[in-house]
């Protein structure tokens, strides 16, 4: 039931926001409000969590279209319930941001970030194919209107890429779904066997690639990055992106293992390129956005060579990496909105010197910015020393494009944080601009806590992510 | 023990979270005293450890304290956990009572500057990062702090941040690391795969039943981490540069111990190396090549602080070479001796800068013996110290690394023996270059504006406070009676000491200690002669002006690196960008979507562009539904 709860909270928030004829500031409260409802109730699921015991957890099954085999199940194993905690704590930092910066038509904007949670939360948890496609694409239509209606200059070209782009992924998902289905004779996860079938994994694959994003599927990130308001670009690439890890994790390897295995060359030199390409074009973005963009763009590469690792230490690596990622990537997006609202622009070349008396500013961005590049002894170090480690059994080569990658995420991340903080300041920045406000402090501030937490333990999540922590025998056995 | 080296460990971390967390509630000297106390602290756990060693014999003396899971992930685990030996308790005795007297000296020289507090939260998140090294009692966490000083090292050489050439040099020190940082890493995941576990001493001893192609590639690994931290060739281009942060900075971090952390590992490892021993021999002979051409760049340098930057180079080649022969007491001795002496120069030389206002130019600087009596003092002893020259410290440790390069013999041992001498011969001329240059000769005019990093200060008039003498004070007699602790063919305490951990695979004879610091002594004072001579006629010690451009150019190597690397990486990122990623990737999608939104037309372009899109992605579904299950049948 508390997984049920987990979905159905924020969706009934959402409604509710909807429905009350409430201030610009009360809406935007009671929905802050309802998500960090949301953060307490997956406390209490985290606490009812028996890590030891493997298999799938808190879980709900009802028959739904009994003929055809379709049922809501619902439930976590411990890799997605991490990565639910993740999501549920960047959603209410997001929604924190959304009405500390004031939104226009709260009451829609933030009917539509709760229901987005619980879509989010529902596609963490299901345990049915096409429930779980019923759920992703219920992400998408809200985060249409949310970059379309709320985002910047060109939203609309934003938000018209990256509806061709999810579609185009959407419509093969839906194919995949449907001829998986019809094949085993039920949509349930657990009720399913294994497949063999390449053009079905396919289709999965490219969907999860698409949402990721990976290189080359990513044409929809610069735009829907820059264009959308800085939370839901945060959310987009700290959780929606996360969504695809989870497809890879739950359908595409255990689900059809014959053909990851075959094409998993293709996804891990793809994975590959991905990670030096972003790094690069974030090493010449020329605004705070390109920066934080593409090296996502890069760290979703990073995941998915741990993910097709196919290896303990390359798993373990992977869910780690992906919750760090999802706080790295929140903090440094809301951060980088926090400095967009104080100079008016993201241009690096109008920003500089902001250091000199605002010390809480410098400080965290600073902290942000070096779990970022994943300085030694940082939750990303371990979560990206797991990947480099597990993904060396599939040749040596992608080990190398790992270190590769931690050069380069150094150059980028340094450029950024030198171009906020340090030198003379830049024409944007003027002598009264403030510091981080104690309410956006409450905001990031957990984030980088969670962050810092992590460094201290980060087996916290990598031992508990698979029954008996052992991953590629729960691939095989209790996923497949 | 372990309990002392736990706290040892952890006092200089909660020094730093407390000047942290309390921000301006604390005043700017109390922030100061916070570090220096807590540092001390630290040196008072490194002694407990110690003496409790002391007592105890043999295997007794290394002892691996786990305080829980760091991480895990399948049947791989890696603890938190701290290895106590006699090598780590002498490096912790040194990290944290070098770098207690110089953050001591910080509360003078630093007071006034705007952001005292954050400098001492730094410093002891240096320490702390340091200690970490040092105690690591597995490779990954040792890599932890490997990282962590190169952090800390980043922060303080930027500290001056308003500075474009402060960051400059603290993004160039970051990025040379990370490389290093990457190979190293590199390398423990090949361990990780042949071993399963990390774990000091276990992993070494799986050294041996490796693959001679395999332990190669981990040595190589280590080795790329090593040179880049130690800022020996090819990865050195970042130290000089790094003298833009503060002088106490350039004493604890890159001089006296940071830098070295090369040669630890290089020691701590040294099974892995002695398995692969081309790799053990390479570093050796890149030690050699560093050891000389740092010497010979330091003999145009004009800024006080580089010079003695160049001989930190310099030096740290002899502890290669010396780490590269199997000579480990005398590299860890030759390491611990440098602590004293070097940063007892780069001290002397923060009261000699603070006395001119932030002048470090040489050529403004001269007659100072008058005006700074003590300080002239200390400085001639860390100089000859430097040198090697009888009865100081640096005597001691570099003729005993010399005699063992002779002693290891064949042509490898001839020519590591035949540079490291012409590295003597250097040393002398640029280190009494400097000394003249500063101390000697005519006072110059006043220099109306001080150039350097730190230009902004109020001239000093004077030798400073206590607080900045008495760490001078301390560290003079360290430089002066340190070498005795191995004295050839008397005792060697020291040596046997280390050995516990690390069997050296030399040994000089008494013979060859004798004959080699007679030869090693004889050209220190001839570079000392040349030094002299120079400066009395008014000339240079380089004459030739070609040599004296490529000199000054330190050999090309930043520009030959910036062609090699960084403008085919920028041009590549910039190709990528201009060509693919905004033609192809970006822009074919907006015509796409610029067309729909001409078709959807007025003010509900949204809306009917989305529901345009909707009908035709619903067309296309039941088409490609229709394929699959044609397919699937």
């Amino acid at each position: 039931m508390l997984t049920t709860a987990l979905i159905v909270l924020p969706v009934a928030g959402a409604l509710l926001v909807a429905a009350l004829p409430l201030t610009r500031v009360g809406s935007a409260g009671l929905a802050f409000l309802v998500a960090l409802l949301e953060v307490g109730l997956w406390v209490v699921a985290a606490a009812r969590f028996d890590f030891d015991a493997g298999g799938l957890q808190l879980g709900t099954t009802r028959e739904w279209v009994e003929s055809l085999g379709i049922s809501y199940a619902v439930g976590f194993y411990g890799f997605s319930l991490w990565l639910a905690g993740a999501a549920v704590i960047v959603f209410a930092a997001a929604i924190g941001y959304a009405l500390w910066a004031g939104r226009d038509r709260p009451r829609a904007y933030h009917a539509l970030m709760l229901f987005l949670t619980g879509a989010v939360v529902a596609t963490f948890a299901a345990q049915d194919v096409l429930l779980f496609y019923v759920a992703f694409e219920a992400m998408l239509i809200p985060l249409y209107v949310l970059v379309g209606v709320w985002g910047g200059e060109r939203r609309l070209v934003a938000t018209l890429t990256f509806v061709v782009y999810t579609m185009a992924g959407s419509l093969l998902m839906l194919a995949a779904v449907v001829a998986f289905g019809v094949t085993q004779g039920t949509f349930s996860l657990a009720g399913s066997g294994t497949s063999d079938n390449t053009w079905i994994f396919l289709g999965f694959a490219v969907a999860f690639a698409i949402k990721a994003p990976l290189f080359p599927f990513h044409g929809w990130l610069p735009l829907a990055y820059r264009q959308a308001p800085v939370e839901v670009a945060a959310v987009l690439s700290a959780i929606v992106s996360k969504t695809a890890i989870y497809g890879f994790l739950r359908i595409a390897l255990p689900k059809f293992p014959e053909p990851a295995d075959e094409l998993s060359v293709v996804i891990l030199l793809l994975a590959g390129a991905g990670l030096v390409y972003g790094s690069l074009l974030a090493f010449r973005a020329p605004d705070l956005r390109g920066i934080v963009a593409y090296s996502s763009l890069a760290q979703m590469g990073l995941i998915t060579l741990g993910v097709f690792a196919v290896d303990d230490l390359g798993l373990d690596g992977a869910v780690l990496q992906s919750v760090n990622h999802a706080l790295v990537s929140a903090s440094l997006f809301l951060l980088v909105g926090m400095v967009e609202r104080r100079c008016g622009t993201g241009d690096l070349a109008a920003l500089g010197g902001m250091a000199r008396g605002r010390p809480v500013l410098a400080t965290v961005l600073l902290v942000a910015g070096m779990i970022a590049l994943a300085v030694p002894g940082s939750t990303t170090f371990a979560g990206e020393f797991l990947i480099m480690a597990g993904v060396y059994g599939q040749g040596w080569g992608y080990a190398a494009i790992v270190a590769v990658g931690i050069v380069l995420a150094a150059m980028y991340t340094l450029r950024l944080i030198s171009a906020v903080l340090h030198v003379r300041p830049g024409p944007a920045v003027r002598e009264e601009t403030l510091d981080l406000r104690p309410g956006e402090l409450a905001l990031v501030l957990p984030l980088v806590v969670c962050l810092l937490g992590l460094s201290a333990w980060p087996a916290l999540v990598s031992q508990s992510s698979f029954p008996g922590n052992d991953p590629v025998r729960a691939l095989a056995e209790e996923l497949g | 023990m372990v309990a002392g080296a736990w706290f040892c460990l952890l006092a200089p971390l909660a020094g730093a979270l407390a000047i942290t967390l309390a921000g301006e509630r604390i005043s700017r000297r109390q922030a100061g005293l916070v570090s220096t106390l807590t540092t001390f602290a630290a040196f008072g756990g490194a002694l407990v450890a110690f003496v409790a060693m002391w007592a105890r014999e043999g295997a007794e003396r290394e002892q691996l304290s786990t305080a829980y899971t760091w991480l895990a992930a399948g049947d791989f685990e890696v603890g938190l956990q701290i290895l106590v030996d006699p090598l780590s308790a002498v490096m912790m005795l040194v990290v944290s009572g070098v770098g207690g007297l110089i953050v001591w000296y910080s509360l003078g020289y630093m007071a006034g500057d705007d952001e005292e507090r954050r400098y001492f939260a730094y410093m002891s998140l240096f320490v702390f990062s340091m200690l970490l090294l040092v105690e690591a009692g597995n490779l990954l966490l040792l890599l932890v702090g490997w990282g962590l000083v190169g952090l800390a090292s980043y922060l303080l050489i930027g500290f001056w941040h308003h500075r474009p050439e402060a960051v400059a040099a603290a993004k160039k020190a970051f990025v040379m690391n990370a490389i290093g940082d990457a190979t190293f890493a590199l390398g423990l995941v090949l361990l990780v795969w042949q071993a399963r576990t990390l774990e000091l001493p276990a992993v070494l001893e799986e050294a041996d039943g490796l693959s001679g192609t395999i332990v190669t590639l981990v040595a190589l690994g280590l080795l790329g981490g090593a040179l880049a931290k130690s800022a020996q060739l090819p990865l050195h281009t970042w130290l000089p540069d790094a003298m833009e942060g503060p002088t106490p900075v350039s004493a604890l971090i890159h001089a006296a111990t940071m830098v070295t952390a090369g040669v630890y590992l290089l020691v701590r490892a040294h099974p892995i190396f002695e398995a692969a021993p081309d790799v053990q021999h390479l570093a050796a002979g890149l030690g050699a090549a560093t050891l000389l051409l740092a010497g010979l760049v330091a003999l145009v340098q004009w800024d006080i602080k580089r010079v003695i930057a160049y001989s930190t180079m310099s030096q740290i080649g002899y502890m290669f070479l010396a780490a590269g022969i199997g000579a480990y007491g005398f590299a860890i001795f030759h390491l611990v001796t440098h602590a004293f002496f070097k940063a007892l120069l780069f001290l002397a030389a923060g009261v000699v800068i603070h006395h001119l206002a932030g002048e470090q130019d040489i050529r403004r600087m001269g007659g100072l013996r008058a005006a700074l009596p003590r300080t002239h003092v200390a400085f001639l002893v860390g100089t000859a110290a430097l040198v090697g020259l009888p009865p100081l410290a640096g005597f001691w440790s570099k003729d005993a690394i010399l005699a063992s390069a002779l002693a290891s013999g064949g042509a490898l041992g001839w020519t590591l023996f035949s540079a490291g001498l012409l590295g003597a011969l250097l040393t002398g001329a640029y280190a009494f270059r400097l000394y003249y240059a500063v101390f000697h000769g005519a006072p110059p005019e006043v220099s109306p504006e001080p150039h350097g990093p730190e230009a902004a200060h109020e001239p000093a008039h004077g030798e400073g406070p206590l607080s900045m003498l008495v760490p001078v004070g301390a560290l003079t007699v360290l430089s002066t009676l340190g070498g005795l602790l191995s004295v050839p063919g008397v005792w060697h305490p020291f040596t046997h000491w280390v050995s516990e951990t690390a069997e050296a695979l030399v040994e000089p004879s008494t013979g060859e200690d004798y004959l080699t610091s007679l030869v090693a002594v004889t050209l220190g004072l001839a570079g000392l002669w040349l030094a002299r001579r120079a400066f009395a006629s008014g000339r240079q010690l380089v004459t030739s002006p070609v040599a004296w451009r490529a000199l000054e150019h330190k050999l090309y190597f930043d520009e030959l690196y910036d062609a090699l690397f960084y403008r085919p990486a920028a041009a590549l990122a910039g190709a990528l960008r201009r060509e693919v990623e905004e033609p192809v990737v970006e822009r074919s999608l907006d015509e796409l979507g610029a067309g729909t939104l001409e078709l959807g037309g007025g003010v509900a372009r949204v809306q009917s562009g989305l529901l345009r899109t909707y009908a035709l992605a619903v067309a296309l579904a039941v088409f490609v539904l229709v394929l699959v299950f044609v397919a699937v049948r």
